[in-house]
């Protein structure tokens, strides 16, 4: 009886192992291809250089709205970039600017540059998380992250606004610190653009990211309008693109902390 | 000088080109104080403020920027003609003055600005002992700003490292508060007796200074020497019997200042530090300023708070108008919260370690559109008349300021 008892253990454990294993692969097999999903996507907006002209709509939850313009600069993609963000509008931040330098491991390093007091500061690790001047966008949210940073799981396929895409876990891996503990990525069979973020801490759904208007734009498909809500408050912020380009020239010494305190 | 107003007065309507950029304000501000001074009995002042300031960028490597201050005052504080002053070296405010008017060279990591700018050293905000290139206008002590000087700055920048150095030849003193008035503060047994402004006596000599910053990963730090003068002036009094009046004299004693600066960040808040050992001649003291200041945002709050503290290593001189040592052996903070895109509040406060002198500061700020936005505080002084902050306790106020940016 005890011998049956034990082979019986054993045949149950080998079966289940064999399933396990099976699952392990499948898992395997669905975070390498979602993987390869978000390497691919990335690979199709990769450019040397971008610029937008930015308007940003913040409505709260009331639906009192406020207006900034900026402009966006970015040299180089995924990782290996840096970015300078300045804004035109309204007047009384005309001349406040974000520099950006994202690293391939790790969580970039900003800083901000005051025209009022003239003075940058940096922006520390910690303080990601807060909204961008008043915008439902953290700073965090402005980094641009590479593909490594992040582990991936293949959640399977789901239609976003009527188009077929992907639905990817993304979790930050641990040498990146994130606000956030796990995103949702939908990415679009048909070209390969995200069309939506969901972002979670813990279990919660704090930010949602929606990626509209998408064109072709030198070859890139870009989203000409996003918008960010903030789950948690209730208000919304949309970023519409304008006269987006890519790879234009630009120069080296225009993303360097002494170039932002030019005007 | 004319066709620069011009350009200046025109930069709103052809600042759309790409090349060229403009912002400005026009402001009106009310302040009234419910106590009378013992030398000032006006409870309310108004200031009336334009500013524009244009930057052409002709080309990538090279940048001109100039700005223009048209002010107006109730209480006598702006001079009357309407001369353009460069230096804004006078003891009112001029009524119209050149803000900033300077070229900047850039190319192969180098940067070069020539002329008249504002120069900021230093990381903290509750007081910089470095930032020795930043004098500043103290006609109201509490609500001061920046006063832009004559120099030519140049900076290198190699990877993570910095070197700037600067040299001015033409010095820009601080402005201090009108003798006749209630940010002058005269003992009530004194009042009696009416101060003179017999000058100041402004050094001829060029200031020199440099700096060495580097930018790592978890901390970012500078060194930084000045050799120059001081901006806050030494003061000299001196009765005259007939008719009978105090005769005061600023001078602006010569300096040398040893000066580093750090940030770290830390997973709990960014440490920021800064100290600068200053000294001078037979006319000014030695001392060290420091300051160790913790910041941290969590959500819509953003928290500043920390110490200066001074350690004098050689008293020489009796009577100085010095802020930024009067805020030192103090606890200072500053709270604000963000209610939405265009309202906030903010508190701010020092208190002395030895609670001789308090200050507290509320305020509310709401703008309306893409241009307007209104203010509104309130100051509360208090503390014993041998105090820095305690000495203005009769001039806690409230104030309005609404300002139009365009």
């Amino acid at each position: 009886m005890n011998e049956r008892r034990c082979s019986h253990t054993i045949l149950f454990v080998a079966v289940v192992s064999s399933f396990l294993a099976g699952a392990d692969v499948e898992v395997l097999r669905a975070a390498e291809d979602a993987r390869a999903i978000v390497a691919e996507a990335q690979r199709r907006t990769d450019a040397k250089s971008q610029r937008y002209e930015g308007v940003l709509q913040v409505f709260d939850a009331k639906g009192k709205i406020s207006d900034k313009r900026w402009t966006f600069e970015r040299l180089g993609s995924h990782g290996q970039s840096r970015v300078v963000l300045r804004f035109v509008a309204p007047p009384e931040v005309k001349g406040v600017a974000l520099l950006i330098v994202n690293h391939p491991d790790r969580a970039s390093d900003q800083w901000m540059w005051t025209p009022a007091i003239e003075r940058d500061r940096r922006i520390a690790l910690q303080d990601r998380s807060t909204r961008f001047f008043g915008t439902d966008f953290s700073f965090e949210d402005l980094e641009e992250r590479d593909v490594n940073q992040n582990d991936y799981a293949l959640l399977g396929e789901e239609s976003i606004d009527g188009t077929p895409g992907w639905k990817i876990q993304s979790t930050p891996k641990q040498t990146r610190s994130s606000q956030y503990t796990r995103s949702i990525v939908w990415i679009r069979t048909d070209s390969y653009a995200v069309a939506r973020i969901e972002n979670y801490v813990k279990d919660k759904l704090v930010r949602r990211l929606n990626y509209s208007d998408i064109q072709n734009i030198q070859g890139i498909w870009t989203a000409r309008q996003l918008e960010m809500l903030d789950l948690t408050r209730g208000s919304r912020t949309r970023l519409t693109l304008e006269k987006v380009q890519y790879n234009l020239p630009l120069d080296d010494e225009a993303f360097t902390l002494q170039a932002i305190r030019r005007q | 000088m004319k066709a620069f107003l011009l350009l200046l007065i025109l930069a709103p309507a052809v600042a759309g080109a790409q090349t060229l950029s403009q912002r400005g304000f026009v402001e009106g501000a009310g302040t009234l104080f419910p106590q009378e001074a013992s030398n000032d009995s006006t409870r309310a002042v108004v200031d009336l403020r334009a500013r524009s300031e244009l930057f052409y960028k002709p080309a990538p490597w090279v940048q001109f920027a100039a700005g223009l201050d048209l002010r107006a005052n109730s209480h006598d504080q702006v001079e009357q003609g309407w001369r353009v002053a460069y230096s804004d070296r006078g003891v009112r405010e001029p009524r119209l003055s050149v803000r900033r008017l300077s070229a900047t060279l850039t190319g192969g990591g180098f940067t070069l600005d020539a002329g008249k700018q504002f120069i900021r050293w230093g990381k903290t905000d509750i007081v910089t002992p470095t930032d020795r290139f930043a004098p500043r206008d103290f006609m109201n002590v509490i609500d001061n700003e920046f006063l832009a000087i004559t120099a030519i700055r140049g900076a290198a920048q190699a990877g993570d490292d910095t070197f700037e150095a600067v040299w001015s030849p033409h010095f820009t003193p601080s402005r201090i508060p009108l003798l006749g008035e209630r940010w002058t503060v005269v003992p009530p047994a004194a009042a009696a007796i009416p101060l003179v402004d017999a000058g100041g006596r402004l050094p001829s000599g060029s200031q020199a200074g440099v700096r060495w910053s580097h930018v790592g990963r978890a901390i970012e730090y500078s060194l930084s020497y000045f050799d120059g003068f001081n901006h806050l002036p030494a003061i000299q009094s001196e009765f005259v019997p007939t008719p009978p009046e105090i005769a005061i004299t600023r001078s602006y004693p010569s300096i040398r200042s040893y000066g580093g600066d750090l940030a770290a960040p830390t997973p709990w808040f960014t440490l920021k530090a800064e100290a600068a050992y200053v000294t001078g001649n037979d006319s000014a003291d030695d001392y060290v300023l420091y300051v160790l200041q913790l910041e941290r945002q969590s959500g819509e709050w953003v928290f500043v708070g920390g110490y200066a503290g001074e350690v004098v290593t050689r008293s020489r001189t009796s009577l100085v108008f010095a802020p930024d040592r009067g805020l030192s052996r103090a606890f200072v903070g500053r709270a604000s919260y963000t209610l939405d895109p265009n309202r906030s509040v903010a508190f701010e406060g020092a208190a002395r370690q030895n609670g001789r002198g308090l200050y507290a500061r509320a305020e509310y700020s709401q703008a309306r559109g893409q241009h307007w936005r209104a203010t509104i505080a309130a100051v509360a002084i208090g503390g014993h008349a041998d105090d820095f902050l305690g000495q203005y306790s009769l001039n806690s106020h409230a104030a309005l300021t609404l300002r139009y940016s365009f």
